[in-house]
């Protein structure tokens, strides 16, 4: 039983990795970040008001306990989001970098009275 | 040897923080050289200044971003000059001007777009062991990621024509860069060729230079950007 865990962990820490880097930023993939949320957050509530559950949970997939399914859930949530973010700040970096190389270009050839080609 | 100051060669030189030797590596450079472009990476000290007052032109990000960028910007700058052959060159003075002029002649000769510098083919004063041994790992995930076979890497001498000028596009703003060129060079299958470089490790450059740790932040957004693209 316990091999059908591992499975499902690794394959979903694979397959979060893949989706999160190659996605690109499509509506789709913004749509299903947002159904993940929602999900995550319903179970999150049934697992309050019925402690036991998340054990039966548990048990369909060969963990022993519910709070170490929360565990695996939660550590690949946290890393989908530490890679998603970390990929959000290139992105915003490098469009920064474009502008600021524009103004420095732009300045300098006034500067220098360079006309564009 | 001719002490013509060449006319048709932009050196662009990615300056951050040099005020205390830029002056003096400038006006060594100028002197074989008409054409310097200094990118001045948002630097804290009189940098500018110091640039300001030679006939290197100058070229000011308003913010720091990183070797790479600095780079890719004295590029799409120099570019507009008519000039034949583009140089890349550190600020700190660690290259001298006898490569540059055996890589140009190399350059020259037609057979390659671009001519890249390396340590471990030359004599390299003053470089301590791990510094020999982190360069060497580099060298070997860059290779593994390029497809090219290189000696050194993490070298800011290059010398290439206007093709490889007009080509290059460099993304990885900061010291990613420079496994990120040859990767360049693969893809678009410039003819490359390596030729030993003398480096002189100062006190001043040492102190410089980038700590080891950083190429696991290089070796990480590379892997990445391989992964993304």
């Amino acid at each position: 039983m316990i091999i059908i865990i591992q499975a499902i962990v690794i394959l979903a820490a694979l397959g979060l990795v893949v989706f999160v880097l190659a996605g690109r930023q499509t509506h789709a993939v913004l749509a299903w970040k947002k159904i993940a949320l929602c999900l995550l957050a319903v179970a999150m509530m049934v697992a309050v008001l019925f402690p036991e559950s998340t054990n039966h949970v548990a048990h369909l997939f060969g963990v022993g306990r519910g709070a170490d399914l929360l565990l695996y859930i939660l550590t690949l949530a946290f890393i989908a989001y530490v890679l998603n973010n970390y990929l959000r700040e290139q992105r915003e970096k490098d469009r920064l970098f474009r502008l600021a190389r524009k103004v420095a270009l732009i300045e300098a050839n006034e500067r220098y009275s360079i006309s564009k080609k | 040897m001719s002490r013509a100051v060449r006319e048709d060669v932009a050196i662009i030189i990615p300056v951050y923080n040099e005020a205390r030797v830029i002056g003096t590596v400038l006006k060594h450079v100028l002197k074989h050289f008409k054409y310097v472009v200094c990118v001045d990476d948002g630097s804290s000290d009189a940098s500018y200044d110091e640039i300001a007052k030679t006939k290197a032109y100058v070229v000011e990000h308003p913010i720091n971003m990183g070797q790479g960028a600095a780079l890719q910007t004295g590029l799409e700058f120099s570019r507009q000059l008519s000039v034949n052959y583009f140089v890349t060159f550190d600020a700190d003075g660690q290259h001298r001007i006898e490569d540059v002029k055996a890589m140009l002649s190399e350059i020259e000769a037609g057979d390659h777009d671009i001519i890249l510098g390396s340590r471990f083919m030359g004599e390299t004063v003053g470089m301590s062991g791990t510094k020999r041994a982190v360069l060497k790992a580099a060298i070997r995930f860059s290779n593994a990621t390029s497809g090219l076979v290189l000696t050194d890497a993490h070298n800011g001498l290059r010398v290439f024509n206007r093709v490889v000028a007009e080509g290059m596009q460099i993304t990885l703003p900061d010291m990613g860069h420079a496994s990120e060129i040859p990767e360049i060079i693969a893809e678009k299958q410039f003819r490359y060729k390596e030729v030993p470089v003398t480096i002189e490790y100062t006190d001043y450059s040492k102190a410089k230079g980038q700590s080891i740790l950083n190429a696991v932040n290089i070796g990480f957004d590379t892997l990445l950007r391989k992964v993304t693209r």
